[in-house]
């Protein structure tokens, strides 16, 4: 069984809720945040991130395990700060206690605990002057190593048809259940990356080969696909793949 | 295999006050009581990806592809390399893929399982993307999601979903549009529209 978050093919969804000028044109140039709110979730969360208590798929990983009537109720921000506000209580960078009463004190809009300019910034605290060196930089998830891909290009594959975290029921995982035991052709190969699977649980960055996979629409929908000359690219590690040479 | 390792947070999100704007405010309140934010770096990022990052940086990568068939072919066989020479580079987007549409072939881009985004090349993404609409029904129905945004798609041409699953990020590199003979490679910029760098959307005809 998979999570909320994995609802690629599902059923039930609507129209995209696309926005549209006066004319009915597509708008192409909405703001960049829609709420001041939205801005800010954004960027305490990504500043937050550079304090380097957790990575990139840990943060995922939380938001996957927010409870599935909270993340279904949660708009996307919503989501990025509840699983931040759980982040940092299990990093032990607040307290519970410390929680509820800043809680207790916006609540009551008492914000006088923002006039303290006094305040000393903690060492591991992400400064101005350095967002834009470590933007650019970014967090590369290539590693260099020794192994050598057991699949080639063109190659049939089937993936897994169980969630491929061995490690930990619901796990992390970024294969998608609707390709799950289906039939694939490797199409490329992009090196070594950090395998989530093992990093979102901090259990080490474990680099392992990733392919990109082509499927079939036929192979994954059946008679409901739209088209039988479509297909869908999926980046998938090696352990999520079995060969198919039978 | 071992159960999942308890999380200790006790649902902390739950305690959160239900307005939005002050979850954030209480978010913010705590962790600059602690020193664990600096206020200026929030400024900073918001002000990058307001008004430098955006779909702008992807358009000319696109509009040069489009008058230099040199520099499409690097960008076609090393996007992160070709895409760095004008500069654009890091967060979200350190191992770049180009699909290009063809008269064959139309490319559309989504992230199922989150809303992973070439951030360099066109910024934050925008509401729909990040859509569970969008999310579940793309690998699905692409025809019909990109009928939705005004794409109709012959069903002669193949329709190449790309669900970004790792950390490669993908920009759509669209076709250039007839009659732009004489456009040079700015005016050619101002035709390339988000959309049609995530494969939603087509570029603005020349007018």
């Amino acid at each position: 069984m998979s999570r909320l978050h994995d609802m690629g093919g599902r059923f039930g969804d609507g129209p995209i809720p696309i926005p549209r000028k006066k004319d009915n044109k597509i708008d192409n140039n909405e703001p960049t945040f829609k709420y001041e709110w939205h801005a800010k979730a954004w960027a305490i969360t990504l500043a937050a991130g550079g304090l380097g208590e957790w990575n990139i798929d840990i943060s995922r990983h939380y938001r996957e395990c927010l409870p599935p009537r909270d993340y279904m109720n949660y708009s996307y921000y919503e989501k990025w700060l509840a699983a931040l506000t759980n982040l940092l209580i299990d990093k032990e960078l607040v307290s519970m206690s410390e929680l509820k009463e800043v809680i207790n004190l916006v609540e009551k809009k008492d914000l006088t605990l923002n006039s303290d300019k006094s305040t000393k910034l903690d060492k591991r605290t992400w400064l101005a002057k350095d967002v834009q060196k470590t933007l650019g930089w970014g967090g590369p998830s290539l590693r260099k190593t020794n192994i050598s891909p057991i699949y080639k290009i063109n190659e049939k594959v089937v993936t897994v048809k169980y969630s491929p975290n061995e490690d930990i029921n619901g796990g992390h995982t970024r294969l998608p259940s609707y390709v799950m035991g289906r039939e694939g052709i490797i199409y490329s190969y992009n090196g070594s990356h950090v395998f989530p699977d093992k990093n979102a649980h901090a259990n080490g960055e474990n680099p392992l080969p990733l392919y990109t996979v082509e499927f079939k629409a036929l192979e994954l929908w059946g008679v409901s696909a739209e088209n039988s000359n479509d297909s869908i690219y999926l980046d998938l590690w090696e352990p999520y793949l079995k060969s198919n040479n039978t | 295999m071992t159960s999942n390792k308890k999380h200790n947070h006790e649902d902390a999100h739950s305690h959160l006050p239900s307005d939005p704007e002050l979850r954030v405010k209480a978010i913010e309140t705590l962790l600059l009581g602690k020193g664990l934010i600096d206020p200026k770096t929030l400024d900073e990022l918001i002000d990058t990806y307001e008004n430098k990052i955006g779909p702008q940086n992807g358009a000319k990568v696109v509009a040069k592809a489009w008058v230099d068939e040199n520099y499409k072919k690097r960008l076609l066989k090393d996007a992160t390399a070709a895409i760095r020479e004008l500069s654009y580079q890091g967060r979200q987007g350190e191992n770049m893929v180009v699909v290009e549409n063809t008269p064959e072939v139309h490319n559309i881009v989504v992230c199922t399982l989150c809303s992973c985004y070439p951030w360099p090349v066109l910024g934050i993404p925008p509401t729909w993307y990040k859509s569970d609409e969008y999310r579940s029904r793309t690998v699905r129905e692409p025809r019909k999601v990109l009928s939705e945004f005004g794409v109709n798609v012959d069903p002669q041409i193949k329709v190449k979903v790309w669900d970004s699953t790792a950390e490669l990020r993908y920009l759509v590199l669209p076709m250039r549009p007839l009659g732009t003979e004489d456009m040079d490679e700015n005016e050619l910029a101002k035709l390339v529209t988000r959309n049609s760098m995530i494969g939603t959307g087509l570029p603005e005809n020349a007018r």
